[in-house]
């Protein structure tokens, strides 16, 4: 049982990590330009190159292909009724629905308010799903590219449409098609038919129509391997059907469970090594490495210990009768009492741990591991439902997108993580009383107040909108669980949203469906709009904020490191980082915590009725 | 900025070609050339040569011939994955599993050691008496307002059954709206707890469920009738029986057979679960095929454990059964179940 539960998150934390070294070789090899391309892609490569660009160019020319991606990602879905490969014949899905699900896209986070298999042809999902898989994972991975040649202090930032191409044709394409041969191997289909109509083996039981005939079970196949290996590989997390890679399609076996997660973990794990190489400083990018691999473990152990090693508590016995205080105007004294009796077990025999909305092919801990790994490098995707977690499971993925620098998605983990160990640095400067610097430039007031916009973006971007829609009937009509556990619904949403996530507790009413749904959920256009926006702000910030920095940053003088300066490739410095990290953490998401998942742990389970 | 948006556009181009054309093509041909079979949705084929479904994709069994898969949150529609989404505290959660409990729990220990519990909490729903008060169902619709609700929508028999009950109760329904207000005209599912509340009162130890009963014209229908027996009781009123007797020592069932997975389509079942469905499986079978019980039981546990796999040979889990290929595998050996 031991080996059963915690073989498989060792093994992918060891796998990805000794994947990370030469792979960020190769990376790092790219991005410098040190190939010598094929004519054919060198002509295509040369067609792009707009010459060098400083950071204001490149920021701009990052934003210009990011509204053209925009645009055609809106026609795409649009005019999906007209389009070809789609026999069954889906229409057109809401318009604001659209809004969301492109920004949802273009910002590499994936949030579906629409599902997949009910809601999408097979020319949608390759030509608005896999097109702004590759796209928009390149996009924070130029980010990060150029962040680095800011800090290196080069004359230029390079070229926005060459990186681009450079991530794309040599990265993504070669890997995805590496890891689909895998996937089709395992079982995912990959072909261009739709559907299969098949009359199951026992043909009454799937039930009978109005007309009394036999029900036939409809399968819906398509390019699946196509889409899985680069929702994956780019962080994207966006599936194919509704239950993304919990999908037997998606997911097919064991084996594909753990390319499944490994591939998301691979090129976050390497790009942090390849931040050390182009800036000649392995040392520092170990030290970095290693805080963002401790805080995984964490969150991974906290998610398996309380999910895999416990049972769903809502089915076990709670012995001892419990009386809760609760507030009441109308009561004398203003406290009512509220006296719950002990509850009795329900026979079940729980050893697997807490199998609600698990899948059995994946091995014993595939589903809380999966669950915290895919916040922490922000992919999304998941292969359980996240919503019938144990209570202080949940935490664990919420932890992940919160902080959103454990590894973080293809690049903007990295940024994000940067931010921290500006302020880590700052503030250990204010303690000594001494000018702040990193990587040998002094920390002006400009960066730090940079950096500082940058970090709280995303917990104003979580924090208030949560916070709005719980007081109001779009957030309270939304959810599906009641209690506590529904606060968490509606933190997890806005959560997944702003750090780009895109995994979220399926039962919030979110979906509009299409244009002619006569029973959509009532909330679904404010949260489409919503989240909307809170993914467009919380991607773009966060990425124009820093590359500011590191161009002012960069600009200055560099100096030797002297004996007072505080040496970034020490363990010091990690442990400054991440204290900084769960300092920060804590201050700012501990009391919605609480509320939450730690509220419906410590309430009365089960709740209502 | 012209000369962005024109490198912009040609980007997009570039790359809606290679991710949206050359990619999906090349591993189009790939997966077709290669594994033909997965790359097509891994579709089975039954005895009679007929496409039956698809091996990674569960399907629905009733049957007592047939292993059974577990449950399903989209009732094994494959073209709209979905979970529960019930959180484990959510009350819903734990009353879908004992509703799923109730008809197959077994005493583990005593007297009545390997009988099942399903008579028993039929015989306490008809002496009407739960945590020491009488009238369960008005209690039952009382603890849960939501599930006497939910009964009231099941099925348009169940609210049609209560507009005629409230059609001879008008007083009661006055009442309600005058403790109402905002509601001037109730739904059906609106005074399902004065309705169940009212209704225990008249039918003491019943609770109204759905009875085939030959109508006028000679067809069989069914209609809604107070019954103090049945699925219905075994199945819903499970739970409070339980909080009644905690102490009972319960054969305890095996996880995954009653709770949901996550796509809704988990085609596997554990072998443990297997095992334990085996019992009523093989004896089903013998008796269908006049054949001594243990000789087929011996068979069909041969089938179950020739099909078990564990993910990397049982290093990271346990084993499990493809529900869809144990079944075929039966139909094969023993023909189609009557």
């Amino acid at each position: 049982m031991f080996v059963q539960t915690w073989l498989l998150p060792a093994a992918l934390l060891v796998t990805a990590t000794i994947v990370a070294f030469p792979l960020s070789r190769y990376l790092a090899w790219i991005m410098n330009g040190k190939y010598r391309s094929l004519p054919v892609l060198g002509w295509f490569e040369k067609s792009l190159d707009s010459g060098p660009q400083d950071w204001k160019q490149y920021t701009g020319s990052l934003l210009i292909f990011n509204t053209v991606l925009f645009i055609f990602g809106y026609l795409v879905l649009a005019l999906q009724p007209v389009m070809p490969l789609n026999p069954d014949g889906k229409g057109m899905l809401f318009p604001s629905t659209i809004f969301n699900s492109v920004i949802s896209f273009m910002t590499n986070t994936n949030l579906q308010h629409y599902a997949g298999d009910v809601h999408l042809s097979n020319f949608s999902q390759i030509f608005f799903c896999i097109a702004n898989m590759f796209i928009s994972a390149s996009v924070g991975f130029c980010a990060l590219v150029a962040i680095i040649r800011a800090f290196r202090g080069d004359s230029s930032l390079g070229n926005y449409f060459v990186d681009m191409w450079r991530v794309l044709v040599y990265m993504f394409v070669p890997a995805a098609l590496l890891f689909g041969f895998i996937f089709v191997w395992q079982g995912s289909p990959m072909t261009l038919k739709s559907s299969y109509q098949v009359t199951t083996l026992e043909p009454t039981a799937m039930g009978t129509t109005d007309k009394g005939e036999v029900k036939r079970q409809t399968i819906v196949v398509g390019p699946v391997a196509a889409l899985e290996s680069i929702k994956m590989l780019g962080t994207n997390g966006g599936g194919f059907f509704g239950m993304n890679s919990a999908h037997p399609f998606e997911n097919p076996t064991g084996l594909s469970n753990f390319f499944n997660t490994l591939a998301m973990m691979v090129f976050p794990f390497a790009l942090v090594f390849m931040y050390g190489r182009m800036l000649g400083r392995m040392r520092h990018s170990y030290v970095i490495f290693a805080v963002m691999l401790t805080l995984m473990a964490g969150t991974v152990i906290w998610s398996v210990c309380y999910d895999t090693l416990r049972p769903n508590p809502g089915l076990t016995a709670h012995p001892v009768a419990r009386t809760y205080i609760i507030p009441n105007a109308k009561a004398p004294g203003g406290k009512q009492a509220v006296r719950l009796p002990a509850v009795a077990g329900l026979p079940l025999d729980q050893h697997l741990g807490n199998l609600e909305g698990k899948e059995l092919r994946f091995g014993t801990s595939a589903g809380a591991t999966f669950d915290a790994l895919t916040t922490d490098v922000t992919c999304g995707a998941v292969n359980a439902e996240e919503d019938s977690l144990n209570p202080l499971a949940a935490l664990s993925p919420m932890t992940g997108m919160w902080l959103n620098c454990i590894f973080g998605g293809k690049g903007v983990g990295m940024i994000n993580m940067l931010l921290y160990v500006i302020i880590g640095i700052f503030i250990a400067g204010q303690m000594v009383g001494r000018t702040p610097e990193y990587l040998g430039r002094k920390i002006g007031a400009r960066e730090v107040k940079l950096a500082v916009i940058a970090l709280l973006v995303h917990p104003l971007l979580i924090l208030m909108p949560t916070g709005l829609f719980s007081a109001t009937s779009w957030g309270l009509k939304a959810v599906s669980n009641p209690g506590a556990h529904g606060f968490s619904q509606m933190l997890y949403q806005f959560s997944s949203a702003s750090a780009n996530n895109g995994s979220a507790f399926d039962g919030l009413g979110v979906t509009f469906g299409f244009v002619n749904n006569p029973n959509p959920s009532p909330t679904a256009i404010p949260w489409d709009i919503a989240t909307g926006l809170v993914m467009l702000f919380s991607r773009y910030l966060p990425i124009i904020a820093p590359i500011a920095m590191a161009a002012f940053l960069g600009a200055k003088k560099a100096s030797p490191a002297g004996l007072g300066t505080l040496r970034d490739d020490t363990a010091t410095f990690g442990f400054l980082v991440l204290g900084t990290i769960l300092i920060v953490g804590a201050l700012l998401f501990l009391p919605v915590a609480v509320l939450g998942p730690i509220a419906e742990h410590l309430g009365p389970i089960p709740f209502g009725g | 900025m012209l000369r962005a948006l024109a490198k912009s556009v040609l980007l997009l181009i570039f790359s809606v070609v290679i991710c949206c054309i050359l990619y999906p093509l090349g591993l189009w041909v790939i997966g077709q050339a290669a594994f033909p079979f997965q790359a097509n949705g891994s579709i089975l084929k039954g005895p009679d040569g007929n496409v039956v479904g698809s091996r990674l994709i569960a399907q629905p069994f009733t049957k007592d011939e047939y292993f059974q898969p577990r449950p399903s949150s989209p009732s094994y529609d494959a073209s709209a994955s979905a979970s529960s989404s019930l959180a484990s505290s959510n009350y819903a959660l734990r009353d879908r599993v004992a509703r799923a409990l109730g008809p197959i729990v077994k005493y583990k220990s005593g007297t009545k050691a390997g009988q099942p519990v399903a008579p028993d909490v039929e015989a306490w729903f008809q002496k009407d008496t739960f945590h020491g008060n009488p009238y369960i169902v008005a209690q039952w619709a009382d603890l849960h307002n939501s599930l006497a609700q939910a009964w009231v929508n099941a099925d348009p028999k169940n609210g049609a059954y209560v507009d005629d009950w409230a059609k001879v109760h008008p007083a009661i329904v006055a009442q309600w709206i005058k403790d109402n207000p905002a509601t001037p005209k109730p739904k059906a599912a609106d005074l399902a707890i004065v309705f169940f509340k009212e209704f225990s009162n008249a039918n003491p130890g019943r609770f109204p469920s759905g009875v085939t009963r030959t109508g006028a014209d000679g067809k069989p229908q069914t209609v809604i009738e107070p019954v103090k027996e049945g699925a219905d009781i075994q199945s819903i009123f499970f739970e409070m029986w339980r909080q009644d007797h905690p102490d009972a020592d319960l054969q305890d069932v095996p996880g995954d057979l009653v709770t949901a997975s996550a796509s809704g389509l988990d085609p596997h079942i554990t072998l443990q679960n297997a095992e334990f469905q085996l019992d009523r499986v093989a004896a089903k079978w013998a008796t269908d095929l006049k054949r001594d019980p243990t000789a087929v039981r011996t068979e069909i546990e041969q089938i179950i454990r020739k099909d078990a796999s564990a993910p990397w040979e049982g290093l990271i889990g346990e084993k499990f059964v493809n529900v869809l290929e144990v079944n075929l595998e039966l139909c094969k050996r023993y023909g189609m179940p009557p």
